[in-house]
């Protein structure tokens, strides 16, 4: 019987430490966290990320004696800003009030590169009396000067239109471009992603971001992050939930295939107006995961360095050269390159490549062709040839989708370190660890691969690490 | 400028030229003299006060080293000038190398006519003494200058012959500090195969290239520019009878120091008597000095090997 249990013990803790283990290989990606600020009982969604805080959309109570609501009787959604108290908390979120606060939905919305100027949804008034049940005011943009903790200068979006929805706006880092949702005519079906250009100060009429972001369901939340990619939330078949997150990037000239982001950012639930900090290690995102949309924090377990070195090819080719005799094409003489690797060229300027590192004496003989006579070792040149330090990717720089290649650190050259680990950030969320990896991609585009190499701790606890990258384009198998 | 220096042959040691020429004025230019004067200036630093020799070795024109053409026939002056009129930088004139201009401007000091004399053939005749106060004095250089003027004034023969500028009336003293220059060199070339000629052009400050003008070469071999920068740059030569001209360009690093250029014979076959004149202007058409001991030194190339990296061909 005793045995009978340590046998069933043995198992449980084999299973355990298997289980273990394989969570180990494939470490989570993400971390989430609900904020603190955000409300029991109440929808809070859409957050900004600005300089003191976190600006976001909520329909929460604004007054303590008084509940503003729609006249549909549902709660108004209104701007607060949740200012840092420390690193880690937030004081309690403040109103933006604007003109519109007490009688329309205000927000979702975002910041111009300025932090001055607010671009929020809201409703765009018909002007017109309707006893009709189901009525709703369609949103439009507008844009608002921020003013201490009021918006003031309300102007209308030059294409709000009380026919359909606009709204959602995000503005890109050069404020040249405005990303909005929209279900106006002329979409792929549902809600679309559009964007308006600013030229001479005008924004350009809209533009469809076409069939590769859009699909026949939702797409809503555009987020336009620094880096140029374009974060979005839709409802397509393939995802995790309803409303998942979803990113893209504009390359030669077209939209890549949108990349659905992993749990637990995405859920079963609806997961929407994603926005993160410059370095996409941080961020925030609405969810209605626990019933309630809520704000989340994530946090990346992902390790990718902001500044990381373009990797370098060992290269061991020159160009050779007598300085002042390429100056002059009337030079009768002749020059014999011995570049002390038993090769040798002949001429003013040549071009040699050793095989590999190693100390190589170059020495110039010249033949004066008036004299005939032979300067020898009229120069010499001690090369000192060595690898580049640095980590490096062993990886082909194309593949098609669906093939799984073999990617290695065996070249790498840091003299010295005592290296404890290889990292691999494959550029599309997902990481492997060790010095022979494999990978595939399914989706095409352009993946920048950095490998992160890190070192035994030294005295003190220091850890140093050097990182390289290497662009690698996934095309479409045919 | 020239206080290192010491010493006056004309042509200098390190020219190893081994005849200055003049031919009678009845030669034919495609004997290698284009105007039949040959004109050199002496510089000597005003700190030198003791009284100066101007030596002439082989004045005549007959007996050893002369080029005869039928029977010597020809006169050869020599006249040596003083004062104002003579520094060629102040006075353009004095260079000589504009016909029809006055190139025996100065105070005439000394002046002797040579025949055919045994009497002065392989000997020196010496003109002076002169007070080196007696020069047109030039303050950049802080010297006194003088000019010697060689006129082939009737017949048809060369007239070979050298300088020496000295301390001493019976001997070659060197003078310190001193040197001699001109603007148009016409010389004998050596009749061997393996002797190198050198003249030593001065780049002064502001000299962005050199045309140079070589007159009667009979394509005796090849004349290379060597600069510390230059390892050899080719010019090219004139055939009989004829000028020829080429632009040498100047790099900022050669200026305030000499050129070589250097005369290489031609190797398949001997020229022999040949006699050549090579004249130097700058961007400007101002003429170029000559010096006989070159300013600076002679100059000796310095190799200069560069390498880059270059991407390997696939």
């Amino acid at each position: 019987m005793v045995k009978r249990i340590l046998n069933i013990i043995t198992f449980v803790l084999i299973v355990l430490l298997v289980s273990f283990q394989t969570k180990a290989q494939q470490p989570s990606v993400y971390e989430v966290k609900r904020m603190s600020f955000s409300s029991n009982g109440f929808s809070d969604i859409s957050p900004v990320i600005v300089k003191d805080g976190i600006m976001f959309c909520s329909n929460r109570r604004f007054s303590g004696i008084t509940d503003r609501t729609a006249f549909d009787g549902r709660r108004l959604y209104n701007i607060y800003l949740a200012e840092k108290k420390d690193t880690s908390a937030f004081r309690k979120p403040r109103i933006l009030k604007s003109e519109r606060s007490d009688k329309f939905n205000n927000g979702p919305l975002c910041l111009a590169p300025d932090g001055k100027t607010v671009y929020f949804t809201s409703e765009v008034e018909t002007g017109e009396i309707t006893t009709e049940k189901n009525f709703k005011n369609h949103n439009g943009i507008f844009i608002a000067d921020l003013s201490g903790t009021d918006l003031i200068s309300l102007r209308p979006f030059k294409y709000n239109n009380p026919q359909y929805e606009v709204g959602q706006p995000s503005v890109s880092k050069d404020g040249k471009y405005l990303f909005f949702a929209s279900d106006m005519p002329g979409g792929q079906g549902g809600s679309d992603l559009y964007y308006c250009e600013l030229i001479n100060g005008e924004w350009a009429p809209p533009v469809n971001l076409g069939p590769k972001v859009n699909s026949s369901g939702i797409e809503n939340y555009p987020y336009i992050h620094p880096s140029g990619r374009l974060y979005f939330s839709s409802n397509r078949p393939g995802g995790i939930g309803n409303l998942d997150v979803y990113y893209t990037s504009f390359n030669n000239g077209s939209w890549e295939d949108p990349v659905l982001l992993p749990k637990p950012i995405n859920s079963t639930s609806d997961d929407f107006a994603f926005v993160a900090e410059d370095n996409l290690q941080t961020g925030y995102f609405s969810s209605n995961r626990r019933i309630e949309d809520n704000i989340y924090k994530f946090t990346s377990t992902i390790i990718r360095k902001a500044s990381c070195d373009t990797l370098v090819d060992n290269n061991y080719c020159f160009r050779f050269f007598e300085e002042n005799a390429v100056k002059y094409d009337t030079m009768p003489f002749r020059y014999e390159w011995k570049f002390g690797d038993g090769n040798n060229a002949t001429g003013p300027v040549v071009e040699h490549c050793f095989s590999g590192p190693g100390t190589y004496l170059v020495q110039l003989d010249v033949v004066n062709l008036v004299t005939k006579e032979v300067t020898y070792n009229e120069k010499t040149e001690t090369l000192v040839l060595t690898e580049i330090e640095q980590p490096y990717i062993s990886a082909p720089d194309k593949i098609a989708t669906g093939q799984r290649i073999k990617l290695n650190a065996d070249s790498t050259n840091l003299p010295g370190w005592k290296i404890a680990r290889y990292y691999w950030n494959f550029g599309d969320e997902t990481i492997a660890i060790g010095k022979n990896v494999d990978k595939s991609y399914t989706k095409s585009g352009t993946y920048n691969i950095q490998l992160i190499v890190s070192a035994e701790p030294e005295p003190g606890g220091v850890v140093k690490y050097a990182c390289v990258s290497k662009n690698i384009i996934v095309f479409r198998q045919p | 400028m020239f206080a290192r220096l010491s010493g006056q042959p004309v042509p200098g040691k390190d020219e190893n030229i081994p005849f200055l020429v003049t031919f009678g004025k009845d030669g034919k230019t495609s004997w290698g003299d284009a105007d039949f004067y040959q004109i050199f200036f002496f510089s000597i630093l005003k700190d030198f006060t003791q009284p100066i020799y101007i030596r002439v070795f082989d004045p005549d024109c007959g007996g050893e080293y002369d080029e005869i053409q039928d029977e010597f026939n020809t006169k050869t002056k020599f006249s040596v000038y003083g004062g104002k009129g003579v520094d060629p930088e102040k006075n353009e004139e004095s260079r000589g190398l504009l016909k029809g201009l006055n190139y025996k401007s100065g105070n005439l000091l000394a002046s002797k006519i040579f025949g055919n004399d045994a009497k002065y053939d392989n000997k020196y005749y010496t003109f002076g003494p002169f007070n080196p106060s007696e020069g047109d004095f030039n303050t950049r250089w802080n010297s006194y200058i003088f000019k010697i003027v060689c006129e082939g004034i009737s017949g048809d023969d060369g007239n070979l012959y050298r300088y020496f500028l000295s301390s001493d009336p019976d001997n070659n003293i060197p003078i310190e500090g001193a040197n001699a220059f001109t603007y148009a060199y016409h010389f004998r070339m050596w009749n061997d195969f393996k002797s190198v000629s050198h003249i030593y052009p001065y780049i002064d400050t502001g000299i962005v290239y050199i045309r140079q003008s070589n007159f009667d070469w009979d394509n005796d071999g090849n004349i290379l520019v060597v600069s510390r920068y230059k390892q050899g740059v080719s010019v090219p030569i004139s055939n009989e009878d004829n000028w020829i001209f080429s632009k040498i360009p100047i790099e900022p690093a050669e200026v305030k120091s000499s050129l070589d250029f250097q005369f290489h014979k031609r190797q398949d076959e001997l020229v022999k008597n040949n006699n050549v004149v090579i004249t130097l202007e700058n961007q400007r058409g101002d003429a170029v000095k000559f010096f006989s001991s070159p300013i600076g030194g002679v100059p000796v190339y310095q190799p200069k090997v560069g390498y880059e990296k270059v991407k390997p061909k696939k």
